[in-house]
C-alpha cells in the first residue's frame, strides 16, 4: 500500500518536473519580476527609514526623499502587476499542454475505461485547473521564498549586522516550523481530492438518473445521502486546512518574535540616542522579510492540491500511446476472418469469446445471432479496437488486424453501437459528425437513406431541429435512424451494426431494413441482431457462449 | 448582483451561528493586530517624549498580545472556513432538491457537464461572498474606524491615514460590476469547458467510431483557451486591484510621513503612531480590493445557480391537495397534449378507461406518443386540456408523490446507478428484505445471473449499469419496478434489448407478475404470449381498439 503510494508520488513529481522543464522560460519571468519588485521595496523602506529618522530629530531627509519613496512605490506596484501577468501566462500554458495530453489519452482508452464519466471529466477540468496553482503561484513563490529573504537579510546586515543575524536565524528556523506542521498534509490533501472526485461522480450519476429517482419518490433520500457525501468532503478539507493554517500561525509567531527582538535590541536608539535610521530600516524590513515566506505558505496549498492532481493524472499520462501500424491505403473490399478468438473482460466471469472462428467474405452481410451475452457485441468491439483478444487471430484481408493502431482499424468501419449517443446539437450536425467534411448534399442524402426525412419534416426546423443530449426530443427509433444515417455518411468498406432494429416498431423496422440492405450493398457487413427479420439481411451465424453454435469446444477434454 | 447575494445569505440562515461567529472572531483578530502595532507606536512615541517608563510599560503589555494575535488568526481561519463549508454543503443539497422538482423528466436540452459544473464550481465560487468578501470587508471597516478613532486628536493626520484606507474599502464596490461581467464570462466558459469534456466521453464509442478524437481534443482546447481568456480578464482585474490596494496603503504611510514633515518636531509622536497604524492595516486592507473580485465571482456563480433553480416546475403541485383516492382505476378524458407549442400535438382528444386489474397493451409505431402517455400519467408533464383521474380524483389535484407511489413505471431510459444491485433495487422499496429482492430478480428473469456473480446482490452496477450487458441492465431495471408496491405498473418497452427467448419468457410470466395490479404494457408489437385483457392502438392522437 505504502510502496504503491510512494510510486504514485514519484510519478507525480516526475510529471511536475517534466512540465516545469518544458515551460522553463514562462516560469522564470515572474521570478525575475518578483525580485525586481523586492529591490524596489527595500529601496523604498530605506527612504522611509531616513524620513522617520528626520521626524525623530535627525535631519537629512525631506520632501525629495518623500517624492522618491512615492515613485518607488509606483514602480513596485507596476512590477508586481507585470509579475502577476507573467504568472497567469505560465499557468495558462501549462494547463493547455496537460489538458490536451490527458484528454487524448482518455479518448484513446475509450469505452474500456470503467471510471465514471463525471470523474473522468473532472480529471481534465478540475485536476488540470488545480495544476494551474503549481505553475502560476507555487514555483514563483518557492523561488522567491528562497531568494527574497536572503536579499532582505543582506540589505539589513549591511545597515546593521546584528539585525541581519536575527533575521538569518529566523529564516533558518522557518523550514523547521514548516516541517513540524506540514507532516501529514500531503496525505490529507490526497484524501480530500479523492473525496472531491467521488462527490463529483456521485452528483453526475444521480443527476443523469434524476427521472428514475423522482419516479420512485427517492429524491429526498438521495438529497440526504448527497448531504452525507458533502459532509465527508468538508471533514477532509478541514483536515487539510488545519495543518495549512498551523504553519501560517507558526510563521506569524516567528515574525512577532523577530519584531520584539529587534525592538528590544534597538530600544536605546529609538529612545533618542544616535542615528536611528539603520534601526528603523531593520524594523521596517521585517514584513518584507516574511512576505515571501507568507507567499510560500499560501502557495503551499496550491502545491499540495497540484501534487494530488498530478498523482491522479500521472498514471493516465504515463499510459503508453496505443502502438500499431498505420493503414497504408483504404482497401475497397474487406474480408474478415476470426480464427479461434478468445476474449474475457473479467476473470471471475465466463469468457465473452471462447474460441470463435468465422469468415465474412468481401461484399457479404453476416448476421450474428444468439441469446444476449453470447458474444455478438464482443465481435464488433474487437473489430472497432475497443477490446483486444487474448488469443486467436483476427485478420482483415489476410493481414493481422490487431497489428494496426486502433484508430487506424476504426477508419475501415462504419459502426453503430447498441446505444448510439446523440449530442446536444441539430439533427444535421449529429449526422455530419460521422464525416465533418461532408457536403450538405451528402448529409441530406444520408438522412434520406436512413428514413430520417419522414419524421424530420414534421419537426419545427427540419434537420436543423436541436436534439438534446442523449437524443432528448426523439423517440428511441428516431435516434436509431440518426445513428444509421451516420453510418451511411461514413461510407466505409466495413459496416458493423449492433442491434440496429432493437427499438423499432415493425413498420419502421421494415423501412430501416430496406435502407440497411442498401447500406450493406457492395460492402462487407457484420450485424448483431436477434430480430425476426434478420434472415432478410444475409447469412445468419448462430453464436452461443462465445462460440459458433454446435462447434466443438477446442481443447476441451469432454 | 446584490439581490442574488442577499438571497444566497438567506439560504445560509441555518448556519448563521457559525457565520456570525466567524465574523466576530475575524473582527477581534483584526483589532488585536491594530492594538499590537498601535501600542508599539505609542511606546516609541512615549520614549521620544522622554517618558521611558511608560514606554517600558507598553512593551510589557505587548508581550501577551504578541502571543494572542497568531492564536486569534488561527481561530479566525478555522471558524470562517468551517462556516463556509457548512453553508456550501447546504447550498448543494438545496440546489439538488430544486432540480429534482424542476427537471423530473431529465435534463432535456441542458448538458449534464454544465449542470455538474454548476453544482461543483459555481457553488464553490459562493465562498467568495463570505470568506473572501464579507469577512475581510467587515474586518477592514473595523480597522479603519479604530484607526480614525486613535488619531482623532489630529484631524488632518487622521484624514491623511484613514482616507486612503477608506478608499481601499470602497474599491471593491467600484471594481465589482466590471469584475462581475468577467466572472460571469469565466463561469460560463468553465461550464462550456466541462461540457466539452463530458460530451465526447458520454458518446465515446461514437466519437471513436467517427475517428473524431482529434476534433474532440481541439474542441476542448478551444474551450480551454476561451476559459483562459476569461480568467485572464478576471486575473488581470484582480492584479490591478491588488496593486491599487498596495498603493493606497503606501499612500497612507507616506501621508503620515508628510504630515510629520509638515508639522515639524511637535508632531513626531503622532506621526509615528499614524505610520504604525498604516503598517498594521496594510495586510487586511491590501487584500480588500480583491474582495470585490471575489464578490463578483460569487454573484456570477449565484446567478447561474438561480437561473436553473428558478425555472418553473413542469407540473405545479396542487395548492390544496385532494384526499387520497381509495381505488386506482384510471380514466383519461378528452386529453390534448403537445410537448411544446411548436411541436405537433401528441394527443387530440384521447379517451381511455383502465379499470383496476386491467392488463392493457398499448400499441403504436415509434414517435406516436406511447411514452408521452406514461409521462402524463406520472405528472412529468401536464396536458393542455382534458384530465386524467386516478380512483376518481383528477391527478392534477393530487401531489406528485401520491401519484408516483401508486403508479410505478419502467421508462425507456430507466437508469441503474453506480451502486450495488441491492441498493439499485431498493430505490423502489427501501425496506424490502433480501428475499423480496431475489423474488423480483427471478421474476425479471435475471436471478440466476445475479446468483452466479461472486458478490451477488452487492455487485456494483457501474454508471448506467455499464458493468452489465444492455439486456441484463434492462432486466435489473425491470426487477426494480416489480419490487415496487405500486398498484399500477406502466412498462414502457420492458423487453427492449432482450433476445427473443428471454423476451418471450418474461412476457409469459407477465400475468403472474402483475397479478391483482393494473398493468399498462407499452410496446410497438405483441409477441403473442402476453395475454392482455385489452389491446389498444394509438393513432392520430387517439386510442383505437386494435384489429385482430
Amino acid at each position: 500500500m505504502s510502496s504503491s503510494s510512494a510510486a504514485r508520488d514519484g510519478a507525480a513529481r516526475a510529471l511536475l518536473r517534466r512540465e516545469s522543464r518544458a515551460l522553463r522560460r514562462q516560469v522564470l519571468l515572474p521570478i525575475l519580476l518578483g525580485l525586481c519588485a523586492l529591490v524596489a521595496t527595500i529601496a523604498g523602506a530605506w527612504l522611509v527609514a531616513r524620513l522617520l529618522a528626520a521626524l525623530l530629530g535627525h535631519p537629512g531627509a525631506g520632501w525629495p526623499e518623500l517624492a522618491a519613496a512615492a515613485a518607488l512605490a509606483l514602480l513596485g506596484a507596476g512590477l508586481v502587476l507585470a509579475q502577476e501577468r507573467a504568472q497567469l501566462a505560465a499557468g495558462e500554458a501549462a494547463r493547455a499542454r496537460l489538458r490536451d495530453a490527458a484528454f487524448s489519452r482518455l479518448l484513446d482508452l475509450g469505452p474500456a475505461d470503467q471510471t465514471g464519466i463525471g470523474e473522468r471529466a473532472s480529471l481534465v477540468v478540475d485536476r488540470v485547473e488545480a495544476l494551474d496553482g503549481y505553475f502560476a503561484r507555487w514555483i514563483p513563490a518557492a523561488a522567491l521564498a528562497m531568494l527574497g529573504p536572503v536579499i532582505v537579510c543582506a540589505a539589513v546586515a549591511w545597515a546593521d549586522f546584528g539585525s541581519g543575524v536575527v533575521l538569518a536565524i529566523a529564516g533558518l528556523l522557518y523550514p523547521v516550523a514548516m516541517a513540524l506542521t506540514g507532516i501529514g498534509a500531503a496525505q490529507a490533501s490526497r484524501r480530500q481530492f479523492e473525496a472531491l472526485g467521488r462527490l463529483s461522480g456521485r452528483f453526475l450519476d444521480r443527476m443523469r438518473g434524476l427521472p428514475t429517482l423522482v419516479l420512485f419518490n427517492r429524491q429526498e433520500a438521495e438529497a440526504e445521502a448527497l448531504g452525507g457525501a458533502a459532509a465527508e468532503l468538508r471533514r477532509h478539507t478541514m483536515k487539510v486546512l488545519r495543518v495549512a493554517f498551523l504553519s501560517g500561525t507558526a510563521l506569524e509567531l516567528l515574525a512577532a518574535a523577530v519584531l520584539a527582538t529587534l525592538a528590544w535590541r534597538h530600544r536605546a536608539l529609538l529612545g533618542g540616542g544616535g542615528d536611528p535610521t539603520a534601526a528603523l530600516f531593520s524594523l521596517l524590513m521585517v514584513p518584507a522579510f516574511f512576505a515571501p515566506l507568507r507567499g510560500f505558505a499560501a502557495a503551499y496549498q496550491d502545491r499540495l492540491h497540484a501534487a494530488g492532481a498530478a498523482s491522479a493524472l500521472a498514471p493516465l499520462l504515463a499510459e503508453p500511446e496505443a502502438p500499431g501500424l498505420l493503414l497504408e491505403e483504404m482497401p475497397p473490399r474487406v474480408v474478415v476472418t476470426f480464427t479461434d478468438v478468445r476474449l474475457s473482460y473479467d476473470p471471475a466471469r465466463p469468457p465473452a469469446l471462447d474460441g470463435l472462428s468465422f469468415r465474412a467474405s468481401a461484399g457479404e452481410t453476416l448476421v450474428l445471432a444468439g441469446p444476449s451475452g453470447a458474444g455478438k457485441s464482443s465481435v464488433l468491439r474487437i473489430l472497432m479496437g475497443f477490446a483486444r483478444p487474448e488469443a486467436g487471430r483476427v485478420a482483415i484481408n489476410a493481414q493481422d488486424a490487431m497489428a494496426l493502431r486502433p484508430a487506424e482499424l476504426r477508419r475501415l468501419s462504419a459502426y453503430v453501437g447498441q446505444a448510439p449517443h446523440l449530442f446536444r446539437a441539430s439533427l444535421r450536425e449529429n449526422i455530419r459528425f460521422a464525416r465533418p467534411e461532408a457536403t450538405p448534399g451528402q448529409v441530406e442524402a444520408a438522412a434520406r437513406a436512413a428514413h430520417i426525412m419522414e419524421f424530420a419534416e414534421s419537426l419545427p426546423e427540419g434537420l436543423d431541429t436541436l436534439v438534446g443530449e442523449g437524443g432528448w426530443g426523439l423517440s428511441g427509433g428516431q435516434a436509431q435512424r440518426v445513428a444509421l444515417a451516420r453510418a451511411f455518411l461514413r461510407d466505409a468498406p466495413l459496416v458493423l451494426l449492433d442491434e440496429p432494429t432493437a427499438h423499432l416498431d415493425p413498420g419502421t423496422e421494415a423501412l430501416v431494413i430496406d435502407s440497411l440492405q442498401r447500406l450493406c450493398l457492395g460492402r462487407t457487413a457484420i450485424i448483431a441482431s436477434h430480430s425476426g427479420a434478420r434472415a432478410r439481411l444475409g447469412r445468419v451465424l448462430e453464436i452461443e457462449a462465445g462460440r459458433v453454435a454446435g462447434a466443438p469446444r477446442i481443447g476441451a477434454a469432454e | 448582483m446584490l439581490a442574488d447575494l442577499a438571497r444566497v445569505l438567506g439560504l445560509w440562515r441555518a448556519q448563521s451561528g457559525w457565520l456570525l461567529a466567524g465574523i466576530v472572531v475575524s473582527v477581534a483578530s483584526a483589532l488585536l493586530g491594530i492594538a499590537l502595532l498601535a501600542l508599539a507606536g505609542q511606546g516609541i512615541a512615549a520614549a521620544l517624549g522622554g517618558a521611558a517608563l511608560s514606554g517600558g510599560v507598553v512593551f510589557l503589555l505587548l508581550r501577551p498580545l504578541v502571543l494572542l494575535r497568531p492564536a486569534a488568526r488561527w481561530a479566525e481561519r478555522m471558524v470562517t472556513h468551517a462556516a463556509t463549508f457548512r453553508a456550501l454543503a447546504d447550498t448543494r443539497i438545496w440546489f439538488f432538491r430544486r432540480l429534482a422538482e424542476r427537471l423530473p423528466a431529465g435534463i432535456g436540452l441542458g448538458r449534464s457537464g454544465d449542470l455538474l459544473g454548476r453544482l461543483v464550481a459555481d457553488v464553490d465560487a459562493l465562498d467568495g461572498l463570505y470568506l473572501r468578501g464579507l469577512v475581510p470587508v467587515l474586518s477592514a471597516l473595523a480597522i479603519v474606524l479604530a484607526g480614525a478613532a486613535l488619531l482623532a486628536d489630529a484631524p488632518l493626520l487622521a484624514a491623511a491615514v484613514a482616507l486612503p484606507l477608506a478608499l481601499a474599502l470602497l474599491l471593491p464596490l467600484v471594481l465589482a460590476p466590471g469584475a462581475a461581467r468577467a466572472a460571469t464570462a469565466a463561469a460560463m466558459a468553465q461550464g462550456r469547458l466541462r461540457a466539452a469534456a463530458v460530451d465526447p466521453l458520454l458518446g465515446v464509442e461514437d466519437v471513436l467510431a467517427a475517428n473524431g478524437e482529434r476534433a474532440a481534443v481541439a474542441a476542448l482546447a478551444a474551450e480551454g483557451r476561451a476559459l483562459a481568456r476569461a480568467q485572464r480578464g478576471l486575473g488581470w482585474r484582480a492584479a490591478w486591484a491588488g496593486a491599487l490596494g498596495g498603493l493606497l496603503v503606501q499612500a497612507a504611510l507616506l501621508g503620515a510621513l508628510a504630515w510629520g514633515l509638515a508639522a515639524g518636531a511637535g508632531g513626531a509622536a503622532l506621526a509615528v503612531l499614524g505610520l504604525f497604524l498604516a503598517v498594521a492595516a496594510a495586510e487586511t486592507l491590501g487584500l480588500l480590493p480583491r474582495a470585490g473580485i471575489a464578490l463578483a465571482g460569487a454573484a456570477a456563480g449565484a446567478r447561474r445557480l438561480f437561473e436553473l433553480a428558478d425555472a418553473p416546475p413542469p407540473v405545479a403541485e396542487p395548492a390544496q391537495p385532494a384526499a387520497e383516492p381509495a381505488g386506482h382505476a384510471i380514466r383519461i378524458e378528452d386529453l390534448h397534449f403537445a410537448w411544446s407549442p411548436d411541436r405537433p400535438p401528441v394527443f387530440r382528444g384521447l379517451d381511455l378507461d383502465i379499470p383496476e386489474g386491467t392488463r392493457l397493451a398499448l400499441l403504436g409505431p415509434s414517435g406516436i406518443g406511447k411514452s408521452s402517455l406514461a409521462a402524463l400519467l406520472l405528472k412529468l408533464a401536464a396536458p393542455q386540456a382534458g384530465r386524467i383521474t386516478l380512483g376518481g380524483v383528477d391527478i392534477a389535484d393530487l401531489p406528485a408523490e401520491t401519484v408516483r407511489r401508486r403508479i410505478a413505471c419502467l421508462t425507456q431510459d430507466a437508469r441503474l446507478f453506480d451502486d450495488s444491485i441491492a441498493a439499485n433495487l431498493r430505490i423502489a422499496a427501501p425496506l424490502a428484505p433480501e428475499a423480496a429482492l431475489w423474488r423480483a430478480l427471478d421474476r425479471a428473469g435475471i436471478g440466476e445471473m445475479v446468483r452466479a456473480l461472486p458478490e451477488g446482490l452487492e455487485t456494483r452496477c457501474g454508471e448506467a449499469g455499464a458493468r452489465f450487458s444492455g439486456g441484463q441492465a434492462r432486466r435489473l431495471a425491470l426487477a426494480r419496478v416489480l419490487l415496487s408496491a405500486a398498484p399500477v405498473l406502466v412498462l414502457d418497452e420492458p423487453t427492449a434489448g432482450l433476445d427473443a427467448e428471454t423476451e418471450r419468457a418474461f412476457l409469459e410470466t407477465l400475468e403472474g407478475v402483475t397479478a391483482g395490479r393494473t398493468a399498462i404494457l407499452i410496446t410497438h408489437r405483441l409477441v403473442g404470449v402476453e395475454r392482455p385483457t385489452r389491446v389498444l392502438r394509438l393513432a392520430g392522437g387517439q386510442a383505437l381498439p386494435a384489429a385482430g
